[in-house]
């Protein structure tokens, strides 16, 4: 893992740049497709549990540097979101050699179809109670087609930047 | 599958840094530091993001758009001859409202100055509506300044650092602004609905004579966020639940929000 953390890192934060600098100003329907949440996923998927947490730490700490919504709320469900993609990445469900080619895309498009809303959800932790008033339907249905559209090649990111081989089980 | 020690591993980890993101919850302090010293972090990758995406993307905008560039340049060149003539006629009326308002010592939005600013980035998220301006406390923004552009309120500044701030745009589902209109006499709560929903006013009383095309503007009360007169919206629409004791409003905002590159900061601060 020790290996592999300094480029990950360095990967993770240029995702954090590659997000604020294009995705969030690239909106669809007025939607920000949330790539710093894909990230962490795809390097759950690829079996990298702690790297996946560490990414998901690193990338929504200095997202949330930039957004004025509560501050680790995106770091936090980044983590919900690597912990679960890397308990599926284990068990080999979403293995881009192994799988089929659909399941990968489909976790994706899952995961980006529930974080906007246990985003919201978790807002209300912080006392919050008004952040379900954006657009958040478009928000989860953006996000899931983008995801669906971004989680094979994130995942081959993900296994590249992670030293994971083509045969791993 | 997994061993003890990687399962225990994972678990320290996920509870490390969910423990940091509770500390960092409760110590604002800590939270605002952090915010400043990540944002030197991801600087240098932003910059070099941006060094190679948008060549490319003014490349193919060029390409794909040239036409309306033109088009659209001709139009502005247009518009701006009309504003100076505009702005020749008007400088009268202004230098004579400066001196009556002075007389009668009224604050009013036209006699405060204010700083211009240039809209550096656009919130990031879904979930709020905010801008960063290229000027702060250096050029004596403070928090809690409204920000008026493209002729209306755009919003308030939230915070600030030395060459920069963020300013809480009203379409945000935080902000609140106090509006009247016409004689005055009927005070409103405009609150933000988001990021792509607009304005609107709820419980808004039966009796008061407001019709679609209404323009509100601040109400200026005394202890306010707002000084008197900015324009905030017009009345979109104006409903009535069956059973209802009161209206609700769907407002277009004054200011276009989605097409904010300057905007000036009053040099105005609510009433401690």
């Amino acid at each position: 893992m020790r290996r592999v953390l300094v480029p990950v890192t360095v990967v993770t934060l240029f995702i954090v740049a590659i997000q604020l600098s294009i995705f969030s100003s690239l909106r669809f329907a007025g939607v920000v497709v949330m790539i710093v949440w894909l990230w962490p996923m795809a390097m759950g998927l690829a079996g990298l549990t702690a790297l996946s947490l560490w990414c998901a730490l690193v990338a929504g700490i200095f997202f949330d540097t930039h957004s004025t919504t509560p501050f680790g709320l995106t770091a936090l469900v980044a983590l919900v979101l690597a912990y679960g993609a890397s308990r599926l990445g284990r068990e080999g469900v979403g293995d881009l050699d192994s799988a089929a080619w659909w399941v990968t895309p489909l976790l994706g498009a899952a995961a980006g179809f529930v974080a906007p809303l246990f985003f919201v959800g978790a807002s209300f932790l912080t006392l919050n109670f008004s952040l379900w008033r954006n657009s958040l339907f478009a928000a989860m249905v953006v996000n899931a087609i983008a995801f669906f559209l971004l989680a094979r090649p994130m995942a081959r990111l993900a296994r590249w930047v992670g030293g994971v081989g083509g045969t791993r089980r | 599958m997994a061993t003890d020690r990687s399962r225990r591993r994972t678990w320290t980890l996920s509870l490390a840094a969910l423990a940091t993101i509770f500390i960092l919850y409760l110590t604002t302090g800590i939270a605002s530091g952090l915010r400043s010293g990540a944002n030197i972090v991801v600087t240098p990758f932003s910059w070099a993001v941006n060094v190679i995406a948008h060549p490319i993307g003014h490349l193919l905008a060029g390409t794909v758009n040239y036409s309306d560039v033109v088009a659209q340049n001709e139009k502005l060149r247009y518009q701006l001859a009309r504003a100076q003539e505009k702005a020749n006629q008007s400088w009268a009326y202004s230098r004579q409202l400066q001196q009556l308002t002075t007389d009668l010592n009224v604050p009013f939005v036209g006699s405060l100055p204010t700083v211009a600013a240039q809209v550096t980035t656009i919130s990031p998220t879904n979930f709020a509506s905010t801008v960063s301006i290229s000027k702060g406390r250096n050029s004596g923004i403070l928090v809690g300044m409204p920000v008026v552009a493209n002729g209306g309120l755009v919003g308030r500044v939230t915070a600030t650092t030395p060459n920069g701030a963020t300013v809480r745009l009203i379409t945000d589902t935080h902000s609140l602004v106090g509006v009247t209109f016409k004689s005055g006499v009927t005070t409103l709560i405009v609150s933000g609905h988001g990021v792509n929903n607009g304005l609107a006013a709820t419980s808004v009383p039966l009796g008061t004579s407001i019709v679609p095309g209404t323009k509100l503007l601040t109400d200026g009360l005394n202890g306010g966020l707002y000084p008197a007169g900015l324009p905030v919206a017009t009345v979109k629409t104006v409903t009535l639940t069956p059973g209802a004791a009161t209206y609700n409003l769907t407002l277009q905002p004054a200011a276009n929000l989605s097409q904010l590159s300057y905007l000036d900061v009053v040099i105005w601060e609510p009433a401690a």
